[in-house]
């Protein structure tokens, strides 16, 4: 499958900032069963500096700094990536957990894409006794690590409420375990969390899903989302799943960045020099190939930070 | 510290007998002072000999002598999150060690300090160790202190330590060995010196005589070696705090003030373009060097930490292009993971082709199969620790024994099964001893105390040099299992004693460094707090004055007792001005309750207590600039006004308070005046005063020299401004008001008018540098000057109220044209802003 991609995020400023410096992670990735067929970044006001680099895990980043003054900063990110993901393993398929745990800590590589990497708590995925606990059930002795994950991914699609109103995107793990209920960030968050916790490595995965209209109904423009998941390490490779709906990833998921959690791949991370207010803005669209862009525009307005829905 | 005791007819080897006749070592612990046939060891002989032939009242009275002047000079430090500082505790008896000893521990040091930079290249390089099965993969990347965006960063100067640390202390077999690495930025260096500083000055003979190793060159070896790999070939070093809240931050504060270094905080600085700056009041100015004190995860929140306040974005990049050097690298803190200390050995043989001569005491990383199965069959003789201990400040320098988690062995056991990788284990060894004094029956007495030494090596362009002594720190409890060394703690310097006379070195470049008369330029955040510091002050003492004034003593025999009569309308406006200012709760407060809030009120947002304790704190920000006179002398301003509120005073008593206070106050305006030099430095002190004292004046005017000003509302106003006794020298016939506005407002002879205060103003703005090239005045400088030719050419008659109403409001305009101008983004200016998360 073929997607055009924007993803439009405009911060208009209480007062006018005299310098931003801010770090973009807005392109889509080639590899892991997708290739970026085009891909443009505008920011407006024209930058002073642009530096492209890869960082640790490959991921382009992008930094930033603008020293006109400005009141709304605008950062629109259009692209075409293809998806082409080889179907999902066979159900409780592959190494058992406990022979992915060993093989995971053996091996003597730090390369970007070592489960290594995944396997501790990071800055937005601590290791919570409660959580660890919540684990267990999926993961009797000798279970495949596949299996495992598939099975714990549905308890959470089943035992947690999608809330936008529950959680912001700055609430903690813990608490969003706790009220069984989140977004799609929470959840993959807690599935993290669930996984490191028995020894298992796991990833967070930034980027959209390919939404259906209503039967009858035409595309709203800017109604999509940008979506979170989550890659497991099963021992063979990393295996995408998307604990919000309970299903595996294949060709409906356009991948932007794999990190640790959400803040190796936060799509703008920034400093202003400002002492007024913000207003944050988001506008996505998931356009499959051979769907017209719908006329309508529909935005969706934040004045708080909110997490990610899908 | 050790108090008179002893009898007096005590010969001095009467004297040393009673001091060691019960010392034993603790079985099986190793000694410094005796050997475990009772023999006692090394250099100690000849200590003792020193020692004892001063009676016991004058070692007393010199180690006091040393207390204080650390307790004066406010050398402390900080438990994390206390908001208290900590005297810092001078223990008694150094820790000996003799020259040839020390020659091969500091061997081991260097050697160990080079297996460390080795180790850091490879692993933000290479990756051979990790790729040769010499090192776990989960050791690097399960931690915290592995900062991918540094692997593949080339250190500029090619170093990763500048300054490398070991604590250490005897293991069982008596040899010395390595109980924690420091790597991150390790703290003491500066705690080493001042023990050293104030004991020398305590005992100057005995540290000549005695032959004891000097510091000094070793710290100009170490400033050599910061400089390593800077662009410049006179490179700004700065040295990088987190500011007052920071456990040690006056031992940065000390250390940047001996070394020479500018004490900066993420605030002060700004890349651009790739290179990092200093803001100055003069602009920005190029940074070299980086000493670092705070974690490396906190130097850039763009690419690191993103929580972080305290760094700078954007320093990564800086780094990357190779326009900064910073020591130690950020990432440098790996090494103090546990989970490397079982592998060191290992990679020892392979990269230096024998084992370490100072080796850490055994450990087993838990991830590793075979090492987990012997963990758990000898768990009672181990310490079992998490690999990252994450830790801030002092308490980073805990160390965890087995009786520590004894409370959470059941909760670890599990986390044993879920993730042993998370866990090494240590065998378990008691803390070696070292004499300290104890009171006992008969007088004082030498017992064996644990304790753990930290010995520090620096990278200069002569490789690694170790320093020739080390802090020490020493328990004041007796037991000799591993001890959190934090509480009951004492510091000891540490003696290497030569066996030949030492030369001595001070901090004098060899070579010519050029002369110079300007101290480099002010960070915009000192200039900030210095201007405050000013205005803090100025406000302490006008707010005394009113006191003064409230009670009555307004002078001679001008205005008698205005406050036994509360009704008077001059009394009730001094009362509403202490009430608008903010130095009292309410205005109709009895006589005494208005004297005590206005002075020493803790609620009171505007009372003299509270100005003080804000100047202090700016003074605390400012500690490398300051001079430790001056710095006591703000304690004891706040020492007077400090009180209880509620404790009752009589008037009398407020009033000799108020007085005592003034009199800290004016010592303060002669430490500035005598003792600072005339940098920028000391043209923000004073502009925040004249800013502050003009404001004030008209502020004053306003309500004690207005049209309908009353021959009492005059006297007030003369006795506000000091200046009753010139007046009545210069006009015979008492208080009328063109006469008193002119002292006060216009007299540019008088240094309490305001005629005098604007003067001073443009002289000072004079001075300081002008960011505009096309020579047109700057706002703030414009401002100044339509002031001072409106009060040069002014007459009293001119200053109505309504015009003195708009000049009160004129300097304060001023003054934030002089902060908008010199500190856009000093602690009192807007902080910039994180972009808010999003989806």
């Amino acid at each position: 499958m073929i997607y055009t991609l924007r993803h439009l995020t405009r911060y208009r400023y209480g007062k006018p900032v005299r310098f931003a410096r801010c770090a973009l992670r807005l392109r889509p990735q080639d590899g892991d069963g997708q290739r970026v067929l085009e891909s443009t970044l505008t920011i407006s006001p024209t930058p002073r500096t642009r530096i492209v680099r890869r960082d640790y895990f490959g991921l382009e980043t992008e930094a930033v700094t603008i020293d006109a003054v400005h009141s709304e900063l605008r950062v629109e990110a259009l692209s075409r990536v293809l998806v082409e993901r080889p179907a999902l393993p066979e159900p409780e398929s592959g190494p058992s957990w406990e022979e992915v745990r060993l093989s995971a800590l053996a091996s003597r590589s730090l390369a970007p894409e070592a489960p290594i990497h995944f396997l501790f708590p990071s800055v937005r995925v601590p290791l919570v006794a409660e959580v660890t606990d919540y684990a267990r059930a999926s993961f009797p002795p000798g279970r495949s690590a596949y299996g495992g994950a598939f099975d714990l991914m549905m308890r959470i699609r089943a035992d947690f409420r999608f809330d936008s109103k529950a959680t912001t995107v700055q609430t903690p793990l813990a608490e969003s375990f706790a009220l069984r209920a989140g977004v799609c960030q929470d959840f993959a968050h807690i599935m993290i969390a669930a996984l490191r916790g028995l020894g298992l490595p796991a990833a967070y995965v930034s980027g959209y899903l390919r939404t259906i209209p209503p039967p009858g109904r035409p595309r709203l423009r800017g109604a999509d989302a940008s979506h979170a998941w989550v890659a497991v390490w099963c021992g063979q490779g990393w295996i995408g799943l998307d604990p919000t709906n309970g299903i595996g990833v294949r060709d409906d998921h356009i991948l932007v960045a794999r990190g640790r959690d959400y803040t190796d791949v936060s799509p703008i991370d920034g400093i202003v020099s400002s002492s007024g207010s913000q207003k944050l803005r988001v506008e996505v669209d998931v356009i499959p190939e051979g769907e017209a862009m719908p006329p309508e525009v529909a935005e969706f307005e934040r004045a708080e930070p909110e997490a990610a829905t899908a | 510290m050790t108090p008179p005791s002893g009898s007096a007819h005590e010969t001095p080897s009467q004297r040393i007998a009673r001091w060691t006749a019960g010392y034993r070592p603790h079985a099986g612990v190793p000694d410094e002072f005796m050997d475990d046939q009772g023999r006692v060891k090394g250099a100690w002989p000849r200590v003792l000999d020193r020692l004892g032939a001063m009676d016991e009242s004058e070692i007393g009275a010199r180690f006091a002598s040393a207390e204080r002047h650390i307790r004066d000079a406010g050398v402390s430090y900080r438990i994390y999150g206390d908001q208290r500082d900590h005297a810092w505790p001078l223990g008694s008896m150094p820790l000996v060690i003799e020259e040839d000893e020390w020659r091969s521990l500091s061997e081991g040091i260097v050697e160990r300090a080079g297996l460390m930079e080795w180790v850091l290249s490879d692993i933000y390089g290479a990756g051979s160790l990790v790729a040769q099965g010499l090192l776990p993969a989960a050791a690097v990347a399960g931690s915290p202190e592995f900062l991918r965006p540094l692997h593949g960063v080339a250190p500029p100067g090619g170093r990763w330590l500048k300054l490398y640390a070991a604590d250490i202390g005897r293991g069982p077999d008596g040899r010395w060995r390595v109980l924690a690495d420091r790597t991150q930025s390790p703290s003491g260096p500066g705690y080493a010196l001042e023990n050293r500083l104030v004991l020398t000055r305590a005992f100057p003979d005995l540290y000549t005589d005695l032959h004891v190793e000097r510091l000094a060159s070793f710290f100009q070896a170490f400033r050599e070696g910061l400089a390593v790999g800077a662009q410049r070939s006179d490179p700004r070093i700065c040295l990088l705090t987190s500011g007052p809240m920071s456990s040690t931050y006056v031992e940065q504060a000390a250390l940047a003030r001996y070394l020479g270094l500018l004490l900066v905080e993420g605030d002060d600085l700004v890349t651009q373009d790739g290179v990092l700056h200093v803001r100055t009041v003069s602009g920005l100015k190029r940074a070299d060097v980086l000493w670092r004190r705070i974690d490396s995860d906190y130097m850039d929140p763009l690419e690191l930490n993103p929580a972080s306040r305290l760094g700078v974005p954007g320093l990564v990049e800086a780094l990357r292009g190779g326009h900064l050097v910073v020591g130690n690298m950020p990432g440098s803190g790996i090494l103090e993971s546990g989970a490397l200390s079982p592998y060191l050995g290992g990679i020892a043989r392979h990269v230096l082709g024998h084992g370490l001569s100072l080796p850490g005491p055994r450990s087993w990383w838990c991830g590793d199969p075979d090492a987990l199965a012997h963990v758990r069959d000898h768990l009672d003789g181990l310490t079992l620790r998490p690999v990252a201990t994450p830790g801030k400040g002092m308490a980073r320098d805990a160390i965890l024994g087995p009786h520590a988690l004894e409370a959470e062995r059941e909760r670890l056991v599990s986390a044993l099964r879920d993730r042993p990788f998370d866990f090494i284990a240590e065998e378990a060894a008691p803390l070696s001893t070292t004499p300290g004094w104890e009171r006992g029956p008969g007088g004082l007495r030498l017992v064996p105390r644990p304790f753990v030494m930290r010995v520090f090596a620096a990278a200069t362009p002569e490789g690694w040099r170790v320093m020739p002594g080390g802090f020490c720190r020493i328990s004041e409890r007796p037991d000799v299992a591993p001890i959190e060394m934090r509480a009951g703690i004492k510091s000891a310097d540490v003696w290497v004693l030569s066996n030949r006379p030492v030369e001595s070195v001070s901090l004098i470049q060899q070579g010519a460094p050029r002369v110079r008369r300007i101290a480099g330029h002010l960070p915009s955040r000192a200039a900030d707090n210095l201007f405050w510091f000013g205005r803090y002050v100025e406000r302490a003492e006008i707010v005394i004055r009113l006191v003064i004034a409230h009670l009555g003593s307004v002078g001679d025999a001008v205005v008698a007792d205005l406050a036994g009569d509360a009704k008077a309308p001059t009394a009730l406006r001094i009362r509403a001005l202490l009430d608008e200012w903010g130095a009292i709760s309410a205005p109709d407060l009895p006589t005494v309750a208005i004297a005590r809030e206005a002075l020493c009120g803790r609620k009171t947002h505007g009372s003299a207590l509270a100005h003080g304790l804000s100047a202090r704190d700016n003074a605390a920000s400012l500690r490398e600039r300051l001079s430790s006179e001056a710095w006591r002398v703000l304690t004891d301003l706040r020492d007077a006004l400090d009180h209880d509120d509620g404790e009752a005073r009589s008037e009398a008593e407020l009033l000799g308070l108020a007085e005592r206070a003034l009199s800290h106050i004016a010592a303060l305006s002669g430490l500035a005046g005598e003792n600072m030099n005339r940098t920028a430095g000391w043209h923000f002190v004073d502009l925040g005063r004249r800013i502050e004292r003009a404001i004030n004046t008209s502020a004053l005017a306003v309500r004690f020299a207005g049209d309908e000003a009353g021959a009492e509302d005059l006297a007030v106003m003369l006795s506000l401004c000091d200046s009753h006794i010139t007046y009545g020298a210069r006009y015979m016939h008492g208080v009328a008001l063109d006469p008193v506005r002119d002292m006060v407002l216009l007299d540019a002879f008088n240094p309490r008018s305001v005629a005098f205060q604007i003067e001073a103003i443009v002289r000072h703005l004079d001075e300081l540098p002008a960011l505009r090239a096309d020579g047109l005045p700057e706002p703030h400088r414009r401002l100044a000057l339509q002031l001072r030719a409106e009060f040069s050419t002014g007459e009293a008659v001119d200053f109505e109220s309504a015009t003195l109403a708009r000049l009160e409001a004129s300097f304060e305009s001023l003054a934030d044209a002089i902060a908008g101008r010199y500190f856009p983004n000093g602690p009192h200016a807007l902080r910039p802003e994180k972009l808010m998360g999003l989806a």
